[in-house]
């Protein structure tokens, strides 16, 4: 499918972008692959995102121009919770719930965003780590009774998220990440972990100069279990009552079998 | 090699995991015990969730307990009427085991639940057990030889009301103790994973003063039951047995258990226990510090249910 979009439809699209007089400049992109199977020797995976820039008439424009490329993953809700010493020993006392973590996050740039735009761009557009939104923000005691919080009020779990997630190398910046191949041509490549969440995702390629937003691309990614996993993991969730069954069933035969082999030594 | 687990969401090296079930097989093998109360702790070291490393060894004992419960059956060295009592405790108590369980995770604590839980367990079964063996090697050393002490005057066991007569433990006393009995035990086996025969064993020895050659049998029949029962429970409420890493587990474990029987027939019963007993105190303490050593994070995250 996707390569029949690329064979196709891109040399329109790229007409289109060509002649359109309201977009001047344009990109066209594509990824080098639009679904990523997690079968059960995965351990991450790199996609490559591709494009060009599409010019104008006068290809002598002002100024240099950006590649900014966004990855964003599913989104879903997320609980941090902070240690306390409670009669010593540490355990999860204040916790903070926000609405819409998005599970992967991935920022590149040619280079770094604060000399691509503005700030007040930036953050209008959610770019860079400082600028996602985690939704709406629930704080709890305890278990006890949620009360909705300031992002500022919440910024050291928020910034707890940002810190565990680039450890896990599930939030992702990197300003040298998008190269150029002469002055059109533009690849980068996103790097995902072995424990990449599933789901939808969105890959959005923004071309900006002079610190506007010139032309943006999205493109979506399919991240999915496959294979052994996605049978165990669809099951587990699907028929939880059935899945334990079969397992206690599948540990009886194991167990069973496993004591006839030894016996016959 | 990795190998990425559906369950636990990740991605682990296959031979770290056959080669923590074939340890854990080999020590169980080598001291006649399961396992569980080690392996548990030893994959909530490798990064496995607690609640994952829990549900999935509930699952391992069923198979690791299934080939002794067998050749126990067909000895007839089990006490089925015992057996089934201590179930109906042990099916109480693994239903409440599990809604502690949830009710805990709601709020974030259930690692906590865990952790202390395996640090209580492990600390008073591996002093007890060092206790002992130290005592009957000072005993032997001595010359005297330990005399084991099995009074035959009734206890308070005797004396409590609704008797049945169990035949094969040759036993005529209250329901009331084996079903508490039960319940304590699937509790333990809902909130740790273990089988429990670590608190099983010495509770029908000493305080339902069961003959010994039923005890296991008879431990053995009740744990297959009642880890099966906590394997669709965890299943159902927290989706949390990864059946991938119990037959791995599985797997590294029953080689290790042939080659830790034939190890344990060249050491001394109390020499045995005297190891034993150190192994589970130094599992026990390093949860322990984990529990009040300044973390490196203030910070955790919990996925979206948790």
């Amino acid at each position: 499918m996707s390569k029949l979009i690329t064979k196709f439809l891109l040399p329109y699209v790229a007409l289109l972008g060509f002649i359109d007089p309201v977009h001047a400049e344009g990109i066209v992109t594509d990824l080098s692959k639009h679904e990523v199977a997690i079968r059960s020797n995965f351990t991450g995976a790199d996609i490559l995102v591709f494009g060009a820039i599409e010019r104008a008439g006068d290809s002598a424009s002002t100024g240099p121009a950006d590649v900014v490329i966004e990855v964003t993953g599913p989104e879903t809700t997320e609980t941090v919770r902070r240690k306390d010493k409670v009669s010593g020993i540490w355990m999860n006392y204040e916790a903070t719930r926000f609405e819409r973590v998005p599970g992967f996050y991935a920022v590149l740039s040619s280079r770094p965003l604060e000399n691509i735009a503005p700030a007040s761009l930036l953050k209008v557009e959610q770019l860079g780590f400082n600028n996602i939104s985690f939704g709406k923000a629930w704080s709890s005691v305890l278990g006890g009774e949620e009360n909705l919080r300031t992002p500022d009020e919440v910024a050291p779990f928020s910034t707890a998220i940002l810190r565990s997630r680039a450890k896990d190398k599930l939030y992702v910046a990197d300003s040298n990440g998008v190269v150029f191949m002469g002055d059109t041509l533009f690849r980068a490549s996103i790097p995902l972990p072995a424990s990449v969440p599933v789901g939808l995702y969105t890959v959005k390629v923004y071309l900006l100069r002079d610190g506007h937003v010139v032309d943006a691309i999205s493109s979506p990614l399919l991240i999915a279990k496959s294979g052994v996993e996605r049978v165990i993991y669809r099951f587990a969730y699907g028929q939880p009552f059935l899945y334990g069954i079969v397992a206690v069933l599948l540990a009886i035969f194991a167990g069973w079998t496993a004591a006839l082999i030894f016996r016959e030594h | 090699m990795q190998i990425y687990l559906p369950i636990a969401e990740l991605s682990i090296n296959i031979f770290l995991l056959l080669g923590l079930g074939g340890a854990v097989g080999f020590l169980s093998g080598m001291f006649g015990v399961g396992g569980g109360f080690l392996l548990t702790p030893l994959l909530i070291f490798s990064g496995i969730p607690p609640a994952v490393a829990v549900g999935t060894q509930a699952n391992q004992t069923v198979a690791s307990s299934i080939s002794g419960a067998l050749a126990h059956w067909r000895q007839g060295t089990v006490d089925l009427k015992m057996g089934l009592v201590l179930l109906v405790g042990g099916a109480v108590g693994s239903f409440l085991g599990i809604y502690v369980f949830g009710l805990l995770k709601s709020v974030g604590q259930v690692d906590l639940l865990i952790s202390l839980s395996y640090v209580l367990f492990l600390g008073v079964i591996g002093g007890l057990m060092l206790i002992e063996s130290v005592r009957a090697i000072i005993a032997e050393r001595r010359g005297g030889g330990a005399t084991a002490r099995r009074s035959n005057h009734h206890n308070w066991v005797h004396r409590l009301p609704f008797k049945m007569r169990f035949r094969k433990s040759r036993l005529y006393i209250s329901a009331i103790p084996p079903l508490l009995l039960g319940t304590l035990v699937g509790m333990l086996v809902a909130i740790m994973g273990v089988g429990g025969g670590f608190i099983m064993v010495p509770a029908m020895i000493y305080m339902l003063r069961m003959p010994t050659n039923v005890v296991i049998g008879t431990s053995l029949f009740q744990i297959i039951f009642v880890t099966g029962l906590v394997t669709v429970l965890h299943s159902v409420q927290n989706q949390a047995v990864d059946v991938l890493l119990a037959l791995l587990l599985l797997t590294g474990g029953v080689i290790g258990a042939q080659f830790g029987a034939r190890a344990g027939e060249k050491l001394r019963g109390e020499h045995l226990r005297l190891l034993l007993g150190l192994l589970v105190l130094l599992v026990g303490a390093r949860l322990g510090y984990d529990l009040i050593a300044t973390p490196d994070d203030m910070f955790s995250l919990s996925g979206g249910l948790g």
